[in-house]
């Protein structure tokens, strides 16, 4: 959650940056949520194109959100990327750098309300994605860190309550964010969750999840499940509300 | 005579009458030596000698002597006499005497030697009436002389009184404004009026309450009751509202002159102006029933905003609508998003879930009423209330709550809402199942209504609010509706056929409202990709929550109420001002104030405008006691407010105060009398005493008298006489 002061900072932060904005197209209906993948110059932005499908399909089964299984694929400098519920990002190598209206637009959408899932898909730590991916959000960034989310950040308790964190390769047992207020608007992970979720035509899992096998899929799904509501609800799970069932099922 | 009686007044300055002296004596030395060259040196010193005198006493005539006299004079006495005319003097006076006015009247005038008229021989006497305010009587008019208004203010009394009157007579019982500390002190004789002994009565003589409280917070008034002649009485004292009681507390009158102060507590859980009065029932042989009650407003207004927001899905039109929420430091949010129905599959043990019961039961059959606004945001609501629960709602609705339905595809729930209890309290028609559209962009506008309406005047500026909604992005989904008559559509979409897409209403005493689509959040994230600012989005849903929690800020009128002094027979002046906004949209036209008696009828009332050109004076004169009714209405708007107006008697100590008169005469210096005193002899005894005298000074002046004028003729003829004896002439 942005406070007001944050607000105003952001205005005239936001004022400053107005200049880079082009025209929004404005066109197509948005549904309430769908995937929008940037697509950025150089690297591999797209390491896992059949991630959608299983996910949403998942989300529709287990949840009452309003999902299409439809993926938008937008650069950084096109302005529907404001209109996207969810901004998924993802690579395995080095990718050339964001231009300065690049780097500023996604400044505004990220201090503005938006949320940005990135995911490197490498199965290691610090090669080319991570390390250019790091370098970059401290640029648009710069005051802000990524850091790793505590155990009890709402993002692991939107829907399930989660202990592991999935993915195709059991990289980080964390993940990481940039945390605004309460907002976390920037969610990192290295496990490659997308890599867990994608299927073939066929529905075949295209890729196995190692070492953990299925359970470590199935977390996988339910963290994306959990990312997912969270983009949607914020830190609603934190309202007092909350508090003693949480803690009740945690005890058990 | 001694010749410490003399004096002089010179009408020349004392050097010239000496320098003439001077010269007179030196010519009289000059005649001497002449004449001594002719007569033998003692007549010649006698005819200087006569000479001398004359002339000194023709120049001392320039010394301007004259006698004086003192002389003590006597002044006839100037006295007030000052009845008191305040309310209290209605009540029964000393037994057998009428009332207590009748009784002071009767000590003036009664009797074979009525008191005033021997005092008038006495003295200079000006008859005074001590109410509200001191005014002039006439002798002739004293029969028709009638009591009434609050007391006197006797201090302020004896000041005009001074320096005019040497003394001042007073009947009164006592019950009058005085300030022990006065320095002009005029002496007052003080005659009592009424009986003390006798009197009994039971008075809540003095609350300490707020004119303001919050819902939900514990209100304490302070409460005094003083009672006299009802020693070992319990009685309890209530506070109701209207003829419901909301508490009491019992009483014992411990003494025969007994005060008690106690402390009433309530929780208010009912928003907006309640009229309260505490009380205690009428006792046996009360000489005084209507003090035993006073009337008070108190304002319930609620120190957070408490909304409670059902979501049917996690969406982002719930995520920014909560941060909106959340940014407003006086809302209080209470969110429930669903995030499965019951159709969905969950496929781990409990342990590894978040999800928690929607509290139903607790929410919509108990605790409804705690929250001042219910939203439904795209909530498929059969799947989760049964029919009650929408009785509940409209029962919240038309008790004062507010209510808001978002959009979405789960709004119209499939048409399930058609002849329920929500429908009914809706601005609007619903289609059915089909009627939510996701298949074209909408663009959104003002309706003539939404140019003005508080929600969607995001600004003063008329131009630039016009501006701003144009600039809106367009919307991805609606729901399509129809209004009601009793809507009023703020903002409409599409082309053609518009659709609502902002709606309001009223129903009952609360208020509700439509927004038919689940993309307004794009208001926000629009503008920002536009690379403008959020504010609009922000400021309606602060709008939208405030006006339909009815914030006194949204208000388009704002009035102020005379806090104090609210007596029949007082008028009322009350301030009022028109917003701004209101006032530049050129439809100012024409402001009235109209006046409801505690019967509902109209009474006459004025208004003018005071000071700054959207600020105004309305005045009326309460006739009567009781709750009055305020109408103030603008051509874009309308405000009732309400007015007690109290009893004069209201919080009255009637009883007669004796003992401050006798503290009042202490401190002038003046005389404290009793009923059984021969008034007229008391009053004269003690008029002698300050009776005034003084000295008057009478001085005849000496040159003027023949004998003067004659004794300088007698020198004069001497020295002609002697002068012709002895030949000189």
């Amino acid at each position: 959650m942005i406070s007001r002061r944050g607000f105003l900072s952001l205005l005239a932060l936001g004022l400053a940056q107005g200049l880079f904005l082009p025209k929004l197209s404005l066109c197509a209906p948005f549904p309430q949520f769908f995937f929008t993948q940037v697509k950025y110059r150089g690297g591999e932005w797209d390491p896992n194109p059949q991630f959608v499908e299983a996910i949403v399909e998942e989300l529709e089964l287990r949840t009452s959100i309003d999902s299409s299984n439809e993926r938008r694929i937008l650069t950084l400098s096109d302005p529907d990327l404001f209109f996207s519920p969810f901004l998924y990002m993802a690579g395995k190598y080095a990718f050339e750098p964001f231009t300065p209206q690049e780097r500023a637009m996604l400044r505004r959408y990220i201090t503005f309300g938006g949320f940005l899932f990135v995911e490197d898909t490498m199965g290691a730590k610090g090669f080319g994605f991570d390390q250019t991916f790091r370098k970059e959000i401290k640029e648009i960034l710069p005051n802000q860190e990524l850091k790793k989310l505590p155990p009890d950040h709402p993002v692991f308790q939107t829907f399930y309550l989660i202990g592991n964190i999935g993915g195709r390769q059991k990289v980080n047992p964390y993940l990481e964010g940039i945390t605004i207020d309460n907002w976390t608007p920037v969610i990192y992970s290295q496990n490659d969750l997308s890599g867990a979720w994608a299927i073939d035509k066929f529905g075949k899992w295209v890729n196995d999840c190692r070492p953990g096998g299925e359970a470590q899929r199935s977390s996988a799904f339910k963290l994306g499940i959990n990312i997912i509501i969270y983009s949607l609800t914020s830190d609603y799970k934190k309202d007092l509300v909350h508090h003693p069932f949480i803690k009740r099922r945690q005890n058990l | 005579m001694t010749l410490g009686q003399i004096a002089i007044s010179p009408v020349f300055p004392l050097w010239l009458i000496f320098l003439l002296l001077s010269l007179g004596l030196g010519a009289t030395i000059f005649q001497y030596w002449l004449l001594r060259k002719r007569l033998r040196s003692p007549r010649a010193a006698v005819l200087s000698l006569l000479r001398l005198g004359a002339l000194f006493l023709i120049i001392s005539f320039a010394l301007n002597p004259f006698l004086w006299a003192r002389k003590e004079q006597k002044v006839t006495q100037s006295l007030a006499i000052l009845l008191d005319t305040s309310q209290s003097m209605n009540l029964p006076g000393a037994p057998g005497r009428g009332s207590r006015l009748d009784e002071a009247k009767g000590a003036l005038l009664d009797g074979p030697m009525p008191l005033l008229k021997s005092l008038t021989e006495r003295f200079n006497i000006k008859l005074f009436g001590l109410g509200e305010s001191l005014r002039s009587l006439e002798t002739e008019n004293l029969g028709n002389l009638k009591a009434g208004g609050k007391e006197g203010d006797l201090t302020e009394a004896t000041e005009k009184l001074a320096g005019k009157h040497s003394m001042v007579v007073l009947l009164s019982d006592g019950n009058l404004k005085w300030k022990s500390d006065f320095s002009r002190r005029l002496p007052v004789v003080a005659v009592p009026i009424g009986d003390p002994k006798g009197y009994q009565d039971i008075l809540i003589k003095a609350i300490q309450a707020p004119a303001m409280a919050f819902r939900g917070r514990k209100v304490v008034i302070d409460v005094t009751v003083k009672g006299y002649g009802y020693k070992g009485l319990t009685i309890p004292v209530h506070l109701k509202e209207g003829r419901k009681l909301i508490t009491a507390k019992n009483i014992s009158f411990n003494e025969n002159t007994a005060e008690i102060t106690i402390h009433l507590s309530f929780t208010p859980e009912e928003l907006g102006s309640h009229h309260l009065s505490i009380g205690v029932s009428p006792q046996f042989g009360e000489s005084l029933t209507s003090n035993n009650t006073v009337s008070f407003s108190l304002k319930v207004m609620k120190d957070k905003i408490r909304i409670l927001m059902i979501s049917g899905c996690p969406s982002l039109s719930y995520r920014f609508m909560r941060m909106a929420f959340k940014n407003d430091p006086s809302i209080d949010l209470l969110s429930f998003v669903v995030l499965r129905t019951p159709s969905d599959i969950m496929n781990v043990p409990l342990q590894e879930q978040s999800l928690i019961p929607l509290p139903i039961e607790t929410l919509f059959a108990k605790e409804l009423k705690s929250f001042d606004l219910l939203i439904f945001d795209n909530l498929p609501s059969h799947l989760y209330l049964k029919l009650t629960y929408f009785e509940s709602i409209r029962e919240f609705v038309r008790g004062g709550g507010s209510f808001a339905m978002i959009g979405g595809p789960f709004f119209s729930d499939e048409g399930r809402y058609i002849g329920s209890p929500i429908e009914e309290i809706l601005p609007v028609r619903q289609f059915g199942r089909e009627d939510y559209r996701r298949d074209a962009s909408w663009r959104v506008r003002l309706s003539r209504a939404g140019k003005d309406h508080p929600i969607t005047r995001l600004s003063p500026d008329e131009a630039y609010n016009l501006d701003l909604w144009e600039e809106m992005p367009p919307l991805d989904g609606i729901n399509l509706l129809v209004a009601k008559n009793s809507g009023t559509i703020l903002l409409e979409g599409g082309d053609g056929n518009p659709q609502p897409i902002l709606t309001v209403g009223q129903y009952g005493s609360g208020r509700v409202l439509v927004l038919a689509t689940d993309y307004s959040w794009k208001w926000y994230m629009g503008m920002v990709a536009k690379g403008k600012d959020n504010w609009p989005y922000l400021r309606l849903v602060e709008r939208m929550v405030r006006w339909l929690t009815k914030d006194p800020s949204l208000d388009s009128i704002h009035i102020t109420l005379p806090e104090k002094g609210r007596w029949v027979g007082q008028e009322m002046e009350i301030r009022f001002k028109v917003r701004e906004e209101d006032f530049l949209s050129g439809r100012k036209g024409v402001v009235s104030l109209s006046v409801l008696d505690p019967q509902g009828l109209k009474i006459k009332s004025q208004v003018k405008t005071a000071g700054p050109r959207n600020e105004y004076l309305g005045s009326f004169l309460p006739e009567k006691e009781g709750t009055y009714t305020l109408k103030i209405e603008t051509p874009t708007s309308r405000l009732e407010e309400h007015l007690i107006i109290a009893s004069p008697t209201e919080g009255l100590d009637g009883r007669p105060h004796p003992e401050r008169l006798k503290t009042i005469s202490a401190d002038t210096g003046g005389r404290f009398l009793s009923s059984e005193d021969d008034l007229l002899k008391e009053i004269e005894t003690y008029a002698e005493k300050t009776e005034s005298r003084f000295i008057e000074l009478k001085s005849s002046p000496l040159w003027g008298k023949p004998y003067s004028f004659l004794f300088i003729l007698v020198l004069l003829t001497t020295e002609w006489y002697l002068r012709r004896r002895w030949g000189l002439l």
